[in-house]
């Protein structure tokens, strides 16, 4: 043999048998079996391969724990309580928690390798959030930036579930997105039409999901969605509901009223909603939110625009809605009557209607409200 | 130019579907430090200082929260609409950890149009990193220049 090949065989050997070892010793190290998930005290047992993050370890498995990020640790949304001895919290995990909740060792899903059998706690609920397969129907413009996407269930061909809840749109990985994220949206349509889910989406600049459905989803193209989750929705008391939500944050509203009226359910509830937006180009479905007001007399609309155009001609309430808010609780709706508080958008939008329904003797106790974030 | 160990880290996280799924190299293929000193050569020829750019920016998403999610009109001039999102992001030079948020600012005037977060101001005021060429939350110093001009 020419000395010459001696040199470059040599160094393939050894790379080879380097190579060989490596991934003896990852079959040997890495190998932890088949491990138990113990959920909720054992109302669900799962046994499955070690080895993987929690979270699509259960997504699985058909347990489907809320995340957006699809796992990437930059979302904070996967929670569950570890019951079993899983090491320290990660820093990955700390910004996400708060002490209590690293008190009662919540963790994130996605965070926690299953390398061990677990005992875990998570909501009840989740055990009935499916995967489920579905044509986008029709896609109607709303707004210049809001589009209402509806979408036929295919498989599983219902859902059910409560007017407030949302479910995440599974969206593929497209131009320079690599992966698949998921975007949680509440869900407009109303339960009593169990194969269609509707959605209120508004165009965020620059953002991943709404990009996509701006941009790419068409009438016809095959979509995935997880759900239902969240806990918003109408409680069964006699006081009267104060909604507010501008733009998209209708949607858990617009399911809410409409299955209201179609099944009288809370008959002895006033509802008042208060809808903001900047100009009259901001607003959507005023027609169908005033013939609502016609067909069930203790609904209560409110429009109202922030700056509105002398050329628009609106005669409507003006101000921020918060300010319109304060006026009507202090002067037109009945103060004798109990009354409760649902919100629907950011945190910010949140934090000052909370502000203006406390200062107004609505309990906080009594104020329930999906935030964005 | 040479770039730090700690600027080839944080380049690595700015990679698309590591903090962010988009990241924030955008098309840019430059290194971290090539991006940060043509960066910081064009806010010197337009006579912008970072710290005050900062505030600006800062000043904007303030006034914007009063719109509660809904866009306001600022100082009679901007367009400025603030959302949130759920969850933080750390800063990919791992010295904070922000909310995740995004500001939109418009000048009606000629349609130009910002986006950034409270990572993008904190990356640009201590960082002088204004993003990638091509990432929509890029701001880019001649657009800064154009807005931020009475």
């Amino acid at each position: 043999m020419s000395p010459l090949l001696i040199g470059p065989l040599a160094t393939g050997a050894i790379s080879g048998l380097l190579a060989l070892v490596i991934a003896l010793t990852d079959r040997v190290v890495n190998n932890y079996g088949e491990v138990t998930v113990d959920i909720n005290g054992g109302k669900k047992s799962l046994k499955v391969k070690g080895g993987s993050p929690l979270l699509g370890t259960l997504a699985a498995e058909n347990i489907f724990v809320p995340s957006a990020c699809g796992g990437r640790g930059s979302c904070g949304a996967c929670k569950v309580r570890v019951l079993s001895d899983v090491g320290p919290h990660l820093p990955t995990e700390t910004p996400y928690l708060n002490p209590e909740e690293l008190a009662r060792n919540v963790r994130l899903s996605c965070q926690i390798k299953l390398k061990a059998d677990i005992r875990i706690e998570i909501p009840d609920e989740l055990f009935y959030v499916k995967k489920f397969a579905a044509k986008v129907e029709s896609i109607r413009d709303l707004t210049y930036d809001i589009k209402e996407v509806r979408v036929l269930l295919k498989s599983p061909a219902s859902i059910e579930y409560v007017p407030g809840q949302y479910a995440q749109l599974v969206v593929p990985p497209y131009d320079d997105i690599p992966e698949s994220v998921q975007r949680a949206y509440s869900m407009s349509s109303r339960p009593g039409e169990p194969d269609h889910v509707e959605f209120l989406i508004r165009l965020v600049p620059g953002g991943i999901a709404t990009s996509w459905v701006f941009k790419y989803l068409k009438q016809g193209m095959d979509v995935d969605l997880v759900g239902p989750f969240g806990e918003f929705r109408v409680h069964d008391t006699p006081a009267a509901m104060i909604c507010v939500a501008g733009g998209s944050g209708m949607a858990p509203f617009w399911s809410m009223f409409r299955d209201m009226k179609e099944k009288n359910t809370f008959p002895e509830k006033d509802i008042w909603y208060f809808f903001g937006a900047r100009t009259t180009r901001d607003m959507f479905f005023l027609d169908e939110l005033r013939a609502l007001e016609k067909d069930m007399p203790r609904f209560h609309f409110v429009p109202a625009l922030s700056e509105p155009k002398t050329e628009e001609g609106w005669t409507g309430e003006t101000g921020l809605i918060t300010d319109v808010l304060d006026r009507y609780l202090k002067e037109k709706i009945d103060p004798s009557k109990p009354k409760e508080g649902y919100l629907c958008g950011s945190p910010g939008m949140i934090n000052a209607c909370i502000a203006v329904m406390t200062k107004n003797s609505i309990p906080e106790g009594g104020i329930y409200y999906d935030k964005f974030a | 130019m040479k770039n730090t160990q700690l600027e080839k880290d944080a380049r690595e996280r700015m990679k698309p579907g590591v903090i962010t799924a988009r990241g924030f190299l955008g098309r840019d293929e430059r290194s971290l430090a090539d991006i940060i000193q043509a960066d910081e050569e064009a806010f010197r020829r337009l006579g912008l200082e970072f710290d005050a750019v900062a505030d600006r920016l800062e000043a904007w998403k303030e006034s914007g929260t009063r719109g509660l999610g809904e866009p306001i009109t600022v100082e009679g001039r901007w367009l400025v609409r603030t959302g949130d999102a759920r969850g933080v992001l750390p800063c990919p030079w791992e010295d904070g950890v922000y909310h995740k948020n995004s500001v939109d600012v418009t000048d009606p005037r000629n349609g130009d149009l910002i986006i950034y977060s409270d990572l993008s101001v904190h990356l640009l005021r201590v960082h002088h990193f204004c993003q990638g060429l091509g990432s929509p939350f890029r701001l880019d110093p001649d657009t800064l220049a154009r807005m931020m001009k009475a």
